[in-house]
């Protein structure tokens, strides 16, 4: 059985590991078995070089080109960078998305984690509950942010309805300021995502075995304790998913702020990525736009490189792979 | 603190007035609140659906619907216009099954064999190919379709479902992968050493230990891909063909046209229809989300 | 492309003397026009291409971004439409550099487009003397609207100059309504901002300003005063601007809600749809003043390269049945725009649209929009400056600052 805490992102540590040596090499293939393994990664190692490396090498020569609408054989040195760290538009881009991605990553485990915990509490209509939570990431982003502007607008939405229901004086048009209106955004992903963050941490937490909870109730240790203590660090793997899926749909946020302010009032909820996509298509400036994205690339690789490093350094330690 | 209402408890039977316990009101309390929260839009989706547009231009997003209509349902369904056409989104639902099905299968599949191999066993390109993999999850799909294009219509498989599938499965590996990796990753070792010792082999391993244990996982990567494949409007624009048009190319047509009126009711009708085969399959999905798969495996 | 198996079969079968029907010309037409209104307009394209003995496939993606990529991403997939829309500006003039679209000169020379054709028109769609592509409507985007209920209860009639305009603004706040209604998007802001420079700023500075991207022209104390009455605009407005599509706003018009909108003629469909009448509950302006400036835009069609006959015949085909009056007639009436033929009758139009034709007789008074003087890029930084000037304290003179950087940076 397990016990103690996982390490981040991947692995749990078994207090009872076998020591290095015969046992490790038996845990993994020798040479000669390993074949079947190297094949079976045959569809992803293609897909890296074909999809993704490819593309990145496209990406980044056309972001040293003058590009406009088609792409462009010359030679633009650095100059696409320079125009991009010159631009306001993607300087207050950068800082929303920082922003919105501290707070939403935050929100949304948080929010995610407690549901899961809650629905784990053998509740009646846990059928029901769980569906509610999750339903709403079935609803495309779009209809997500319409939804959601007309809720924030002050003379469509809340605001207006707390005025007619008699609450005259009611302020409700954060979406209208310049300070508040990324947050709105915050609160419509949020509702959009926070039920995969439950459903990936029930599964997560399904996969903990009961015998843990009885051993702890023996020792005394309150339900609160219980969860905080032994059951979050052993979801470790899970909220490690949950989190760089929530990374994800952060870097790449567009559709929400689009259906929502797009990207306003004025800038005050500009993102990246739809800097990236305006200049793709709009503005017909995939030179600046290639710029922007491997810039994003790189600001990803320099979050998470120490984190990979920090992770593969414990494993190694632990004596796995 | 709130044993007694402990539900894990099953030495004892539970005493009936237990339930009504502070901590189970307080856990019932926060349950209903949240899925009000969650409800709330889906209410306003659903009345502006069933109201006429009259009551939409002049009322309250909040407000009940004076008259009752399904006309706009109807109209979402099979008469909205999407350009000359006018047979809604109902045009473009079996070619959103013919994407999704083998889309879904191969992406699921392939994630579940690369997060097994990369979790278990040392392949020591994967590693960093992996990474590679992981970086690529953040670029927004558009940056790379100028390559992908060119790339498919030099093997002349540009524009047909062949095209958009392998596209779904590209953009769906770096999810999946790690989804299934952390997941293997978290499985008790030990499983993995007694079917080595036993004689298993790489594949052996993976239909008769690891497939049967992954249910759970295997759930949330359905509702993941399922819902980003069925909800994906640009790659299927881009890549599926005229012929081969998803569901969410009409409803951009229903939703987004520039000028003139908007239908509220009839987007909201279109939205809601859209979104039913993911919402169907969640619900479905529900009764695998048990506990003590993995956990019971560990026993003894 | 099935396209060289069909010809070759038709080939054989006229070799044999069988009787076939001629095979209709196809054409694979990728557009933006998905409204109700705006199909019914496209329905007449099709019709009278299929009566002229053509086949009429339509490619209809919502969103002028979505249409664009999907048709430039086509080309570049070797498996171009026949034909696809763009507005008539500088946004497919990089195709025409890079050698991928055909031209239409034949047709251009049979109907005398060089002789008739606007001029604003003409420079966007003939570069390098040859024509490449078919314009089919005509916009104008520098309309101003107004609800005749709101100004008649705050006691004003139709402003006859820019004075008038700003008092009737102040009569209609005085009276409780709202005076000015604006979409609180980025194209829109631009747009009102681009309307005042027009009418308030004067031709001359428009032009220097989009036209030149004359540095001189963004410091001067005439554009400072122009982004200054911008802003000022926004003290009329109410407070749901923010995120507002502009058929929403249009519709505080209609509701006789809000007195001034100023929106291009595409507003009409609106009012028309809600049983409004030119003139009776609405009215319009495109400027004070006889010689007010018109601005111009529009839709046109581009034909992709190819070498294919049939897809070239059936090119062609396209380029003269859109032009030609019957169909311009036809399509516009139901669009809401102008015809690009000055030879049709205008009987049948509302006022506003006659207004409109009449202007454009005059050829001081036509005005290319923005869209046809500037890239894209840049005309995007603009947006960026002017949704700032509209929505935060930024200064004029800091906006005039960051306009001359947006235009200086290559």
């Amino acid at each position: 059985m397990r016990t103690g805490p996982s390490a981040v992102l991947g692995r749990s540590e078994a207090a009872d590991a076998p020591p290095r040596g015969a046992a490790s090499a038996s845990k993994r293939g020798g040479p000669k078995t390993a074949w079947a393994a190297h094949t079976a990664l045959l569809p992803m190692g293609a897909t890296v070089l074909i999809a993704y490396v490819a593309s990145i090498l496209w990406t980044l020569r056309i972001s040293l080109s003058n590009s406009k609408m088609l792409p462009r054989n010359d030679w633009a040195g650095v100059a696409q960078y320079v125009n991009l760290f010159e631009s306001d538009r993607w300087l207050t881009a950068l800082a929303n998305i920082g922003l919105f991605g501290l707070v939403f990553i935050a929100g949304a485990v948080v929010l995610g984690f407690l549901l899961a915990v809650f629905i784990d509490q053998k509740v009646r209509l846990e059928g029901v509950f769980r569906t509610i939570y999750l339903y709403s990431f079935s609803i495309s982003f779009v209809a997500c942010g319409v939804i959601w502007q007309w809720m924030f607008n002050p003379t469509l939405g809340i605001q207006r309805s707390l005025r007619s229901w008699g609450w005259e004086s009611a302020r409700f048009d954060w979406i209208a300021t310049q300070d508040m209106a990324i947050y709105c955004v915050v609160i419509a992903v949020l509702w959009h995502s926070a039920g995969l963050v439950m459903a990936i941490l029930l599964a997560g937490l399904r996969g903990i075995d009961d015998e843990l909870w009885k051993a702890a109730r023996i020792e005394g240790v309150p339900r609160w304790r219980y969860y905080l203590n032994i059951v979050l660090p052993q979801l470790g793997p899970s909220l490690g998913t949950a989190v760089v899926l929530l990374a994800v749909s952060v870097v790449k946020l567009f559709d929400a702020v689009v259906a929502m302010t797009n990207g306003g009032p004025g800038d005050a909820t500009d993102v990246p990525t739809k800097f990236i996509i305006d200049n793709l298509f709009e503005r017909q400036n995939i030179g600046l736009a290639s710029a922007a994205s491997v810039t994003m690339l790189v600001t990803v690789v320099i979050i998470v490189a120490p984190m990979v490093y920090a992770r593969s350094r414990a494993n190694a330690a632990a004596g796995r792979a | 603190m709130t044993i007694a209402a402990s539900p894990g408890n099953t030495l004892s039977p539970r005493p009936r007035r237990a339930f009504f316990t502070p901590a189970r009101l307080g856990v019932y309390f926060f349950l209903v609140s949240a899925a009000l929260f969650f409800l709330l839009p889906l209410y306003v989706m659903g009345i502006t659906s069933i109201k006429p547009m009259t009551e939409i231009r002049e009322g309250n997003i909040f407000a009940l619907p004076l008259a009752i209509t399904f006309e706009p349902w109807a109209q979402a369904w099979s008469s909205a216009c999407t350009g000359l056409e006018c047979n809604g989104i109902s045009v473009g639902f079996w070619n959103s099954v013919r994407i999704l099905i083998p889309s879904l299968v191969l992406s699921v599949l392939l994630g579940s064999i690369n997060g097994y191999a990369l979790a278990y066993w040392r392949v020591k390109w994967a590693g960093w190919f992996f990474g590679v993999l992981m970086l690529g999850a953040f670029i927004p799909y558009p940056v790379m379709l100028y390559p992908l294009v060119r790339m498919f219509a030099s093997v002349n498989m540009f524009q047909s479902i062949p095209n958009i599938v392998l596209i779904h499965t590209f953009f769906g590996m770096p999810i999946m992968t790690l989804l299934f990796r952390n997941y293997y990753s978290s499985l008790p070792i030990e499983l993995f050493k007694a079917a080595r010792i036993d004689g298993g082999s790489f594949w052996r391993i993976y239909f008769q230990l690891m497939l049967p244990m992954s249910l759970p996982i295997f759930v949330v990567a359905l509702i993941l891909q399922t819902t980003g494949i069925w909800n994906d409007f640009l790659l299927g624009l881009i890549f599926a063909g005229r012929e081969n048009y998803p569901m969410t190319v009409q409803l951009n047509n229903i939703i987004n046209s520039t000028q003139g009126e908007k239908l509220y009711n009839v987007n909201m009708a279109a939205t809601l229809l859209a979104s039913m085969v993911p919402l169907v399959v969640y619900f479905v999905s529900g009764r695998w989300f048990v506990r003590g798969i993995a956990a019971g495996a560990v026993k003894g | 492309m099935k396209a060289p198996a069909r010809s070759l079969l038709a080939a054989l079968i006229a070799s044999f003397g069988l009787a076939s029907p001629a095979l209709a010309q196809k054409a694979e037409v990728i557009h933006w026009w998905t409204s109700g209104g705006e199909s019914a307009a496209v329905k007449q394209l099709a019709e009278a291409y299929t009566k002229a003995g053509g086949q009429w496939v339509d490619n209809a993606i919502a969103g002028g971004d979505n249409a664009r990529a999907a048709a430039l991403n086509r080309i570049a997939g070797g498996n171009p439409p026949t034909a696809s829309q763009f507005n008539t500006s500088k946004q497919y003039h990089e195709l025409i550099e890079a050698g991928l679209l055909n031209n239409v000169d034949e047709v251009a020379a049979k109907e005398g487009w060089e002789q008739w054709m606007p001029t604003p028109i003409k420079n966007v769609i003939k570069v390098q003397g040859h024509y490449y592509a078919v314009p089919v409507n005509i916009h104008s985007a520098a309309w101003f609207w107004y609800s005749k209920a709101v100004l008649a209860k705050a006691g004003v009639t139709e402003p006859k100059t820019e004075a008038e305009f700003w008092t009737a603004l102040d009569k209609i706040k005085a009276s409780g309504q709202i005076g000015f209604a604006q979409s609180g998007t980025l194209s829109y802001e631009r747009a009102t901002f681009t309307a005042v420079l027009l009418h308030m700023g004067g031709r001359d500075l428009y032009m220097k300003f989009y036209g030149d991207k004359d540095i001189n022209a963004v410091k001067s104390p005439e554009f400072r005063t122009v982004l200054e009455k911008f802003k000022k605009l926004r003290t009329y407005a109410d407070p749901g601007v923010a995120g507002r599509n502009w058929n929403d706003t249009t519709a505080l018009l209609v509701t006789d809600k809000a007195g001034f909108q100023t929106v291009g003629d595409w507003a009409k469909g609106e009012f028309l749809s809600a049983g409004k009448t030119a003139g009776k509950e609405f009215g319009c302006f495109a400027g004070w003043g006889p010689k007010a400036p018109y601005m111009v835009s529009g839709d046109v069609f581009v034909l992709p390269k190819t070498s294919n006959k049939e897809a070239i015949a059936a090119q062609q085909l396209m380029a003269k049945v859109i032009t030609s009056p019957a169909t311009q007639v036809a399509f516009n009436a139901k669009k809401g725009s102008i015809p690009i033929r000055p030879d049709v009758d205008a009987s049948g139009m509302d006022i506003c649209a006659q207004a409109g034709v009449t202007a454009l007789k005059d050829p001081a008074r036509q005005t290319p929009d923005p869209s046809m003087l500037m890239a894209p890029d840049l005309f995007g930084k603009v947006a960026d400056v002017i949704t700032k000037v509209w929505n935060t304290d930024l200064k004029p003179e800091d906006a005039q600052t960051q306009l001359v950087a947006a235009i200086g940076a290559k």
